[in-house]
């Protein structure tokens, strides 16, 4: 399994090359540069950047530029102009989130490799095949979402001769958003600051969502952390070719580099790390084991009000009691009334068979047919409600 | 002479609320089906109901386009090329879609035209690009894009552009919040969005004796772009967007109305009138809403954007009901929203042109039995009224 982790500072760097010096011969890795320019959330300057690339370049080190940050058009030329002038040969890929710098790099850059984020959306085999295709020998790697279960996995790197990254260990983002939402609450300009806050709702079973603002916006974390790394193994027999190891945002946990590269390298166990023990927030598996947040839509309404089309008339949309009911025709015509009993399914679902033993317009006219839009009358029926569906039941 | 405006595109959250939109001016709708869209809530649309709504909206000049634009999972891909199928015999005119999955499907199995939805954050002219090789003819550009960005990408693609006009915003990038699917176990980008970014929030920002402040920090004020019409029709953007298809008949009916007749005033002077700039915007205040913003139409959108306010109704108007039947010179039918009473004065709103007071002189059951408030969920018998159609939808001033 590939370690794949960030890199911010030269300080980082070097820690980086204490921690694999005697695992260098067994480690495969590749560092993830950033810059504020083009990262989410890097805090990295230019001439950092520079520093590191350098430092990285002299040392031998693989590394990866990442401009994952979205941008409108006028902030999208100006990433542009700035991508141009970096030493992009010293890169052995690029990481790139937004389609536009997709094309971007694709178009102008054809000989520079691309690792593509499919981080959002992209949960199906066509669609990751499709971006395969369209970059071909461009594409050097996959970086999947955090919402794809195990089993999806399994089936991806089995068909996709492509290589794919998944997050091994880290924050979960949820939401980002361009407009800085944070220091509008310190009321004065924080204009390209960096606040780091936390935020919970009553509203929410959950508290203590880490929070973040820079120049590109606005991100939300959950409150738990991702952690698979007790599953590489299983990962890396399946197919899955890197991990992606996250220590950016907690300076706590970069006190694990070290025994993270040990356990790249089968040297200790994932227990061993001690991870687990003290995180900083709670761990969760995500979707790893199962993603089934699809199952809740059914009961988000009511389907027995639903229209079933088969021999559908219309719906019930009043009702005096022991007088009558007020029948909407919502289908084309209702014609030849005396071959037919209607069936009626309420809202709760109780069905009942009915004749149809008159019909008549609002005036009170006995009608024998109907058009769709019509309003007719019925007979009363009993324990029948506003919203109950109507349909024809041929008589037997 | 006629001027050109852009396509006006309401939604159609229901059969009811479709026929409610193109009525009201709509020139074009979008809908869901049972599947494949983002609001799994909404009643949206069985095949039958489908087949109508085109035939209705066709029959009036009006497009249908349907939304497919959940991030698919495979399992729900395997169901889409029926579906494919039958929207091709219904002649549907365009399917809004976010996925390269359901791209790569829609090509695959039909000749449909591909919009690619707002939920994809295009935000560029490269973006643009890559998507038009993608096959999508349309782009529903993201809400963070302003007018002169949105023309700058259609001068450089010549794609179709689609710009939101009017109603709620994602604070988020749309398609880039995934709140739901970790807080509550519903995939907000397959239609189970729970609107977590509504709620109130406690913010430390850990600052010593900072105190946690209480705000509505990632609710985003409503969009309303009546007065960047004309930047619109500047920049030539082809459609403009109103959001809602959960909201209610009588906001479908009165965003429809205000900006059908904002457009169309339009085409027929090349110009607006701030006197009717005015009128329409206190048309756009009488449905329920939150405050309203530019966005980032004309700016990117600032602190000022956002509502930072509980959810709440202080709507001006209320709907009182939506007419069933008008029998000319005896009584209209209506299909109560609302109570209101005998002695009440209620406004009918014609498809076109002013609204008409109507004085409730009587109220009855359909039998003629004389009631003493009309119960929402029932039907009613109320005065004629002259120019009264079935469809129009009556409301009430909250105050009156």
């Amino acid at each position: 399994m590939n370690l794949i982790t960030y890199i911010e500072s030269l300080e980082e760097l070097n820690a980086f090359v204490n921690a694999i010096d005697e695992n260098i011969a067994k480690l495969n890795y590749e560092l993830i540069l950033g810059c504020s320019e083009l990262s989410r959330y890097s805090k990295t300057s230019k001439d950092e950047l520079l520093t590191i690339v350098n430092s990285a370049v002299k040392n031998n080190l693989p590394i990866t530029l990442e401009w994952d940050a979205l941008n409108q058009e006028e902030k999208f030329q100006e990433a542009c102009a700035f991508f141009d002038r970096l030493p992009l040969h010293d890169f052995k890929a690029v990481r790139l989130q937004d389609p536009g710098a997709v094309e971007f790099v694709k178009t102008k850059y054809p000989w520079l490799k691309i690792q593509i984020i499919l981080e959002n959306g992209n949960h199906n085999f066509i669609g990751l095949q499709k971006w395969c295709e369209y970059l071909g020998e461009q594409c050097e790697r996959l970086v999947l979402s955090n919402e794809l279960s195990r089993e999806m996995l399994r089936d991806y790197a089995a068909l996709l001769k492509t290589p794919l990254e998944i997050q091994a260990f880290g924050r979960i983002l949820l939401f980002y958003s361009p407009r800085l939402l944070l220091s509008p609450l310190e009321k004065t300009s924080m204009q390209n600051s960096f606040i780091e806050a936390s935020g919970s709702s009553e509203e929410s079973p959950h508290s203590g969502f880490p929070l973040i603002e820079n120049r590109h916006g606005t991100f939300m974390f959950n409150v738990k952390d991702l952690y698979l790394l007790d599953h590489l193994d299983e990962l890396s027999a399946m197919g899955i070719s890197h991990a992606r190891v996250d220590l950016r945002f907690d300076d706590c946990c970069k006190k694990y580099l070290k025994s993270i590269c040990d356990l790249f390298t089968g040297k200790i166990s994932d227990a061993e790390m001690g991870i687990k023990k003290n995180p900083v927030r709670p761990l969760i598996k995500g979707f790893y084991n199962i993603n089934k947040t699809d199952v809740l839509f059914t009961k988000l309404k009511n389907k027995r009000t639903q229209r079933q089309d088969l021999n559908y008339v219309g719906e019930i949309v009043d009702v005096e009691r022991d007088a009558q009911l007020a029948l909407l025709v919502k289908t084309e015509n209702l014609s030849d009334i005396t071959k037919y009993d209607l069936k009626l399914i309420t809202p709760e679902g109780k069905e009942k068979i009915v004749a149809i033993n008159w019909m008549k317009s609002s005036l009170g006219e006995s009608r024998m047919s109907a058009q769709k839009n019509d309003l007719v009358l019925l007979a009363y029926c009993n324990g029948v409600t506003v919203k109950t569906q109507v349909y024809l039941n041929p008589k037997t | 002479m006629s001027h050109w405006t852009p396509e006006l595109l309401s939604p159609a959250g229901s059969l009811e609320k479709l026929k409610v939109s193109v009525l009201y001016g709509a020139d074009a709708v979008y809908l869901g089906g049972q599947k494949f869209g983002l609001r799994q809530a909404s009643d949206n649309f069985t095949y039958e109901e489908l087949a109508e709504g085109v035939e209705f909206a066709h029959n009036r000049g009006s497009l249908v386009y349907v939304v497919l634009n959940s991030f698919l999972h495979d399992k729900d891909l395997e169901e889409l090329p029926e579906f494919l199928h039958l929207l091709e015999e219904l002649k549907v005119d365009a399917v809004i879609v976010s996925d390269l999955g359901v791209i790569s499907t829609i090509k695959k199995h039909s000749n449909l035209v591909i919009h690619l939805s707002t939920q994809a954050s295009c935000l560029n002219v490269e973006s643009a690009k890559l998507w038009q090789k993608m096959g999508a003819q349309r782009i529903v550009l993201g809400r963070e894009v302003t007018i002169k960005e949105a023309a700058k990408i259609k001068k450089a693609t010549g794609l179709e552009i689609e710009m939101f006009v009017h109603g709620s915003m994602c604070m988020a990038f749309s398609g880039n919040c995934v709140i739901s699917n970790y807080t509550q176990g519903r995939d907000s980008n397959r239609g189970g969005c729970a609107h977590s970014c509504r709620f109130e929030y406690s913010i430390d920002m850990g600052l010593q004796n900072d105190e946690q402040k209480k705000a509505y920090f990632m609710s985003s004020k409503d969009l309303e772009g009546i007065r960047l019409l004309p930047e619109f029709i500047e920049a030539g953007i082809d459609s403009l967007k109103v959001e809602g298809r959960n909201k209610s008949h009588h906001y479908a009916g009165t965003i429809s109305k205000v900006y059908s007749d904002a457009l169309g005033f339009y085409r027929e002077h090349g110009h607006f009138l701030s006197s009717d700039m005015l009128s329409w915007e206190d048309e756009l205040r009488k449905v329920s809403h939150r405050d309203y913003t530019n966005g980032s139409l004309d700016e990117y959108a600032g602190s000022d954007s956002i509502y930072n306010q509980r959810e709440h109704d202080d709507n001006e108007f209320v709907v009182s009901g939506i007419v069933l039947e008008a029998c000319v010179g005896k009584h209209l039918l209506v299909d109560v929203k609302s109570a209101f009473i005998p002695g009440d004065t209620l406004e009918v709103m014609p498809f076109a042109g002013a609204t008409s007071k109507l004085h409730v002189e009587f109220l009855k059951t359909i039998s003629g039995i004389d009631i003493p408030k009309s119960k929402p969920g029932s039907v009613v018998k109320i005065p004629y009224i002259s120019g009264a159609e079935k469809f129009n939808i009556i409301r009430k001033a909250v105050n009156a």
